[in-house]
C-alpha cells in the first residue's frame, strides 16, 4: 500500500513538472499591454457607443451559419404587423449577439491567510480544497479555501478558484486543462496564419475570464497578428471588433485600420476611430461637435439595420423614385453632407503629428473623394433626369 | 447502489436523532463519500435526507484532496441539532467551518513524533 503512495506521489511531481512545460506561460507574451486600468474608459458610455458604432450590425454577419449542431431555422406564416414586430425583436437579439466582452486589467493573486495554526503542522500529506457548494451562488461568490500541510487555512489562488468552479459547477465549452491551442506555439502560430481570428478569440472568452493574464496575452497577440495582416473585416460585426478598436487605439496604432475605413468607405467610424484615439489619449481636438453633427445625419446601425429590414416589406412601386436612386447610388443627399464632414476632421488628423501613415491615408483619401464626386454627380444628374424636386 | 437526488428521498420522522456522517461511494479500493444528513438508527447506504457534500480522500494530480461542502445546509442541520459522526466533525474543523477537532491535533502531534524518530534512523542509514 505505501509502495503505492510512493509511487502515486511521484507521478504526481512529474505531472507537475510537465505541467510546467506545457503551461501557457511558455507561449511568447505579446509585447502590448494595459499599463493601466483601461476599465473606466472602455465602460464610458460614449466610448461604448462609439464603439458599438464602429463594430456595425449587418445581419446576416451576426445572423450567419455557424459551425454549431444546429443550425436549422423555422418557417412562418405571419401578418406585416406580426412581421414588424418579429423585425424589432431581431435587431434586439442582433445586438445582444453583439455585446462586447469587458476590458479591464490583469487582476492580481494575493495570499489571504486566514489562520495560522502551527499544532496541525503534518496533519495530514497532502492539503485539502475546501469549496462551498451552495445553491445560487455567483463564481465570484464562491468561497474555496485551502488547509495546508502545515495547518494554515488561507483563501485559494484565483487559478485554484477557477479550477474548482469549473469542477463542481462546469461551463459548457470550458475545458479543465489548457487546449492545445493556446498552450501549443505552433498550433496557435498555425491559427493566425490561416486568419481563424473569431475562432481563437471566441474559444479564448470561453476558455479564460477577461482578467487574466493569458487572455490579455493570447488577445493582444490576436489583434497584433491582425493588424500586420489588415483582415478587419473578419471581425467586423462580430463582438470582438469593439476591443480590437479600443487596443488599437490605447496603443496608438489605429493607422491600418483607418486605411481600412477609408477604403471601405466607412467614413463616419473612421471619424469615431480617431474621436476615441484622441479621447484615450486627451488630445485637445474638439471632437464632440463633429460627432453631434454626424449622429444628427446618419442613423445607429441598429436604426440602419431596422430600415433595411422593413424596406423587404414594400415593392418597387411603392419605393419611388427618390428610394430607387438612392439604392443604386448607395448614398443619400445626407450622406453627401456627412462625408464631407467627416473629411474634413480626416484630414486635419492626417495633417497632425498623431498619424504614422501619412501618405497612404493620403492617397486612399484621394482616391475616395474622386470616386464621392462621381456619385455626387451622378446623383444629381439621375435626379434632374427624373424630375425631383431638389429638397 | 443506486444514487438518489442531493436533495434526498430518505422519509424522516420530525423528532428522530439526524446525523451528518459520511456515505461510502466509489468502488473496491477507491475510496469516494458523500456527506450526507440522515436519521442516526439507519445504515448507510439506505436513503438519506439530504446530501451536503462529498469528499475525495484521494490525493489528485495536484496533490490535494477535494472537499465540497454546502456550508448554507450544514449551519442549518446543526441548527435543528444534527450529530456527527467523528470524521465528518474531524473535516467540517480542517474546513475552518467548526473549531478543530482533538483528533486532528492528536493524529498531527502523532504524525510528527513519527517522522522526529524516522529521521535519526534514516540520518544513521545513509552515514
Amino acid at each position: 500500500m505505501s509502495l503505492f503512495k510512493h509511487i502515486r506521489q511521484l507521478n504526481a511531481l512529474q505531472c507537475l513538472q510537465a505541467k510546467r512545460q506545457y503551461s501557457p506561460a511558455a507561449l511568447k507574451s505579446a509585447s502590448l499591454q494595459y499599463d493601466k486600468d483601461p476599465q473606466p474608459l472602455f465602460t464610458d458610455s460614449e466610448t461604448q457607443r462609439l464603439l458599438q458604432s464602429m463594430t456595425q450590425l449587418q445581419l446576416d454577419k451576426v445572423f450567419r451559419q455557424r459551425t454549431v449542431p444546429d443550425n436549422s431555422s423555422e418557417t412562418k406564416f405571419m401578418t406585416t404587423l406580426q412581421l414588424e414586430k418579429q423585425f424589432v425583436k431581431t435587431i434586439e437579439k442582433a445586438k445582444h449577439l453583439l455585446q462586447m466582452p469587458p476590458v479591464v486589467k490583469i487582476k492580481q493573486d494575493t495570499e489571504r491567510i486566514i489562520s495560522k495554526d502551527p499544532a496541525m503542522k503534518d496533519f495530514a500529506t497532502t492539503k485539502f480544497v475546501f469549496t462551498d457548494i451552495t445553491f445560487g451562488l455567483r463564481h465570484s461568490e464562491r468561497k474555496v479555501v485551502v488547509r495546508d500541510v502545515d495547518g494554515s487555512l488561507s483563501y485559494a489562488s484565483l487559478d485554484t478558484t477557477k479550477r474548482m468552479n469549473q469542477l463542481y459547477f462546469p461551463l459548457e465549452g470550458r475545458k479543465s486543462y489548457t487546449p492545445r491551442m493556446f498552450a501549443d506555439e505552433q498550433l496557435l502560430q498555425r491559427c493566425l496564419d490561416e486568419h481563424k481570428y473569431e475562432f481563437i478569440l471566441d474559444r479564448l472568452l470561453v476558455q479564460y475570464e477577461p482578467y487574466e493574464t493569458e487572455f490579455h496575452n493570447i488577445s493582444a497577440r490576436v489583434y497584433e497578428h491582425l493588424n500586420e495582416s489588415k483582415q478587419f473585416d473578419l471581425l467586423r460585426s462580430t463582438r470582438h471588433f469593439g476591443p480590437m478598436a479600443f487596443f488599437y487605439a490605447w496603443h496608438s496604432c489605429i493607422d491600418d485600420l483607418l486605411y481600412d475605413m477609408i477604403r471601405n468607405d466607412y467614413l463616419h467610424n473612421a471619424v469615431e476611430l480617431i474621436a476615441l484615439s484622441y479621447k484615450i489619449h486627451q488630445v485637445p481636438v474638439d471632437y464632440k461637435q463633429t460627432l453631434s453633427q454626424l449622429e444628427q445625419l446618419q442613423p445607429t446601425p441598429a436604426e440602419r439595420a431596422h430600415a433595411e429590414l422593413l424596406s423587404c416589406l414594400k415593392t418597387k412601386d411603392e419605393l419611388g423614385i427618390e428610394q430607387e436612386i438612392h439604392q443604386a447610388i448607395g448614398k443619400t443627399e445626407q450622406d453627401f453632407t456627412a462625408d464631407e464632414l467627416s473629411l474634413k476632421f480626416i484630414e486635419q488628423y492626417i495633417g497632425s503629428e498623431h498619424s504614422r501613415k501619412k501618405v497612404q491615408l493620403e492617397l486612399a483619401l484621394q482616391t475616395l473623394k474622386e470616386v464621392n464626386l462621381e456619385k455626387l454627380q451622378l446623383y444629381q444628374g439621375l435626379k434632374k433626369a427624373h424630375g425631383v424636386q431638389a429638397s | 447502489m443506486s444514487l438518489s437526488p442531493a436533495s434526498g428521498i430518505g422519509r424522516f420522522y420530525k423528532h428522530s436523532a439526524k446525523i451528518i456522517r459520511f456515505v461510502r461511494q466509489g468502488c473496491t479500493n477507491r475510496p469516494f463519500y458523500h456527506i450526507v444528513v440522515m436519521e442516526r438508527r439507519k445504515n448507510q447506504h439506505q436513503p438519506v435526507i439530504e446530501q451536503v457534500g462529498s469528499y475525495d480522500p484521494m490525493p489528485n494530480d495536484n496533490n490535494e484532496r477535494l472537499v465540497a461542502l454546502n456550508t448554507e445546509r450544514i449551519r442549518y442541520w446543526l441548527g435543528k441539532g444534527a450529530h456527527m459522526s467523528e470524521p465528518a466533525a474531524e473535516l467540517l474543523g480542517i474546513s475552518g467551518l467548526l473549531p478543530v477537532h482533538p483528533r486532528t491535533y492528536m493524529t498531527a502531534w502523532r504524525n510528527r513524533k513519527a517522522a522526529a524518530e524516522a529521521e535519526p534512523v534514516e540520518s544513521a542509514a545513509t552515514a
